[in-house]
């Protein structure tokens, strides 16, 4: 990791405490992270180890409890819902294990949603969404409905729906959960091959082979980081 | 405002392509609305076509003209007979001379006795008419003028035919055209209920209100009629109709009229008139009053109805809200902000009933211009009716779509994503 690289999010001495009548959940306990342009970061843990809570609040989905979440040096953590719903519309591309798609639309009109949420003009959100889907190798799948669609090829549209922005960071969730170990390892090298092209990507994982692929892993337990190498 | 227009076109698109996915739900939904409004539409047409047709034929008699009658000759047509009005007594010939001497504002009196339709026979040699005479009158004085009615051929009724009773008869066109298509009927005799009266006139055509031909019509003398068809005449029921000197006199002659039928009648004073006087104003205003409470009971049923179309609204919102908890989860994860998931569903409902509204309209206009058809007048459009309506209906849209929109925008994406 060198220093020039700019610094994406950095996140400092981060809680998230749910309580829950009685007893007080802590999901993340006092977590820092720094993450760097063009990382390529795997997150581990077993379930309920807090590696979801840490992905919301990096994807903006969450705001945590206590401690500061800057991203490219705005403070996530004191904005409100619609603030997080910029950010996550401009600068968060999401990849999720069950690809939520939207079942009535066709790939085109998918890849167009967040684009719908940035006020792009019709015409050039069609032609962003096509060129989306060209990158992933969909383009004679560009009128597809995801029931039409294969597992891989559903979650090839969810990453050119993630793409279509130009976000600054790339956040899957278990991308390869719900596929076949073929069209798992597909999806792996494009997201290699996405790093290459210098895209920043956090994959949320539980399984080693897909770990392996990262430049950093990070490993975390009980609502504390034990991995950072 | 470019933005905000492309936004709006955004979301009303979405909306649609919503509608077209779930076609029978949204149908079924637009129904309510539907049925509501076309209601309104309906009813309020065929009121302004009533009103237009009556507008028709009062303006077609003379504003310095009245009426004395023994009941409102409108809420009889329509039914509102209560006991007292049936208990007044007939206007006898004998009052109608006493008024006749009496009355000094006066330019023109007539007493009728009318049949409207008349199911008498009036025929020709062997040649019958083959419809119902749609007005059969008899006379005294010069009705024809009162009526607007000119003559073609021949002479009106005189003192003479009263006095002597003379058969003598007043045609319409209707009348010529069928009993005497090559003929001059004046001078020709007419049978009614077999008994022959001379033709004296012919009246110009008039053509039609309201469906009917005003020019189906046969005039008498009204002591002829009493003779020949009035059983014991001083017993009939007969209709005064008067003509003031001037439209500004109307109100004070009105007032001599009243003063003096009271008079002779001995009604004492705080007693209410036991007869009717009517001038054209009064008649409108009688049929305006009937046409308002109609409306208003119109009003309150289909307020009723929309009430409940509206709850069906609010009912179907929330089941697609719950249909589309993930929807919504997944459209805010990509950045849908509460206000966009907020006008999705707030602009989802005002379509859906503005909709209903428009096809409500359609409908609406379609049946009611049915009816202005029957009644053979030109198509009517209640434009005030159509603008409330959907007034009304986007009105709907908002309040009852508000609580699901503002339920739909709070939704947390982490857990609606989840949701299955």
């Amino acid at each position: 990791m060198t220093k020039s690289k700019k610094e994406i999010i950095g996140i400092k001495s981060v809680s998230k405490i749910y309580n829950l009548g009685d007893t007080v959940v802590k999901a993340l306990d006092n977590v820092s992270l720094s993450i760097n342009e063009n990382d390529y970061i795997s997150i581990m843990g077993p379930s309920g180890s807090g590696k979801s809570t840490l992905m919301n609040i990096i994807g903006c989905l969450d705001v945590p409890t206590k401690g500061t979440y800057k991203f490219n040096n705005e403070k996530i953590s004191e904005m409100n819902d619609n603030q997080l719903a910029n950010i996550r519309n401009e600068k968060i591309g999401f990849v999720f294990q069950t690809f939520n798609l939207l079942p009535k639309l066709n790939s085109i009109q998918n890849v167009e949603v967040p684009l719908v949420y940035s006020s792009f003009a019709r015409a050039e959100r069609s032609l962003k969404a096509k060129e989306a889907l060209k990158i992933v190798g969909l383009e004679d799948r560009m009128s597809h409905k995801p029931n039409e669609l294969s597992g891989g090829q559903r979650q090839r549209v969810a990453i050119a729906r993630a793409l279509v922005n130009k976000p600054s960071i790339i956040l899957a969730d278990e991308p390869t959960g719900n596929l076949d170990s073929k069209s798992g390892s597909e999806i792996l090298n494009f997201f290699d091959s996405l790093h290459k092209a210098g895209n920043t990507l956090i994959i949320v994982t539980h399984e080693d082979s897909v770990a392996k692929r990262a430049k950093r892993r990070i490993e975390i337990f009980d609502g504390k980081i034990t991995l950072d190498e | 405002m470019n933005r905000i227009i492309n936004y709006l076109f955004d979301v009303i698109r979405g909306v649609l392509f919503y509608f077209s996915q779930t076609k029978l739900r949204t149908a079924l939904t637009l129904l309510g609305i539907t049925v509501g409004v076309s209601s309104i539409i309906a009813i309020m047409t065929v009121l302004a076509t009533f009103e237009k047709t009556t507008d028709q034929i009062v303006s077609d008699v003379r504003t310095n003209v009245f009426y004395i009658t023994r009941e409102n000759p409108i809420e009889v047509s329509f039914g509102n007979n209560n006991k007292w009005a049936r208990n007044k007594p007939k206007i006898t010939w004998t009052e109608y001379e006493q008024l006749k001497r009496s009355l000094k504002l006066i330019k023109n009196m007539s007493a009728v006795v009318s049949e409207e339709p008349s199911d008498r026979t009036f025929s020709v040699g062997k040649k019958e008419f083959k419809s119902r005479i749609q007005s059969f009158w008899a006379a005294d004085g010069d009705i024809l003028s009162l009526y607007k009615y000119d003559i073609v051929e021949g002479r009106n009724i005189q003192d003479v035919d009263i006095n002597n009773r003379s058969r003598v008869a007043i045609v319409g066109s209707d009348i010529k055209k069928e009993l005497f298509p090559f003929k001059n009927p004046v001078g020709e005799t007419i049978k009614i209920d077999n008994i022959p009266f001379e033709i004296i006139a012919l009246t110009e055509e008039k053509g039609e209100l309201a469906g009917q031909s005003m020019d189906s019509m046969v005039g008498i003398p009204i002591s002829t009629y009493l003779k020949y068809f009035g059983g014991n005449w001083r017993r009939a029921d007969l209709q005064l109709v008067l003509e003031s000197e001037s439209v500004e006199g109307i109100d004070d002659a009105t007032d001599e009229a009243i003063g003096v039928f009271r008079a002779i009648r001995k009604i004492p004073p705080g007693d209410p008139n036991n007869f009717y006087i009517a001038t054209n104003d009064q008649l409108m205003d009688t049929f305006g009053e009937f046409t308002g409470y109609l409306k208003t009971f119109v009003g309150l049923i289909t307020g009723i109805s929309l009430l409940v179309a509206g709850i069906g609204i609010a009912n179907i919102m929330l089941v697609s809200l719950n249909e589309r908890i993930k929807e919504i989860g997944i459209r805010k994860a990509l950045g849908a902000r509460r206000s966009d998931i907020f006008m999705q569903f707030l602009i989802e409902a005002i379509l859906i009933s503005l909709l209903g509204g428009v096809i409500g309209i359609f409908l609406g206009l379609s049946f009611g211009n049915v009816v202005a058809l029957f009644l053979e007048q030109s198509p009517v459009i209640p434009f005030d009716w159509v603008f409330y309506s959907l007034q009304i209906c986007a009105s709907m849209g908002i309040i009852f779509g508000l609580y699901p929109a503002i339920k739909a925008s709070k939704l947390n994406p982490i857990d609606s994503m989840r949701f299955e």
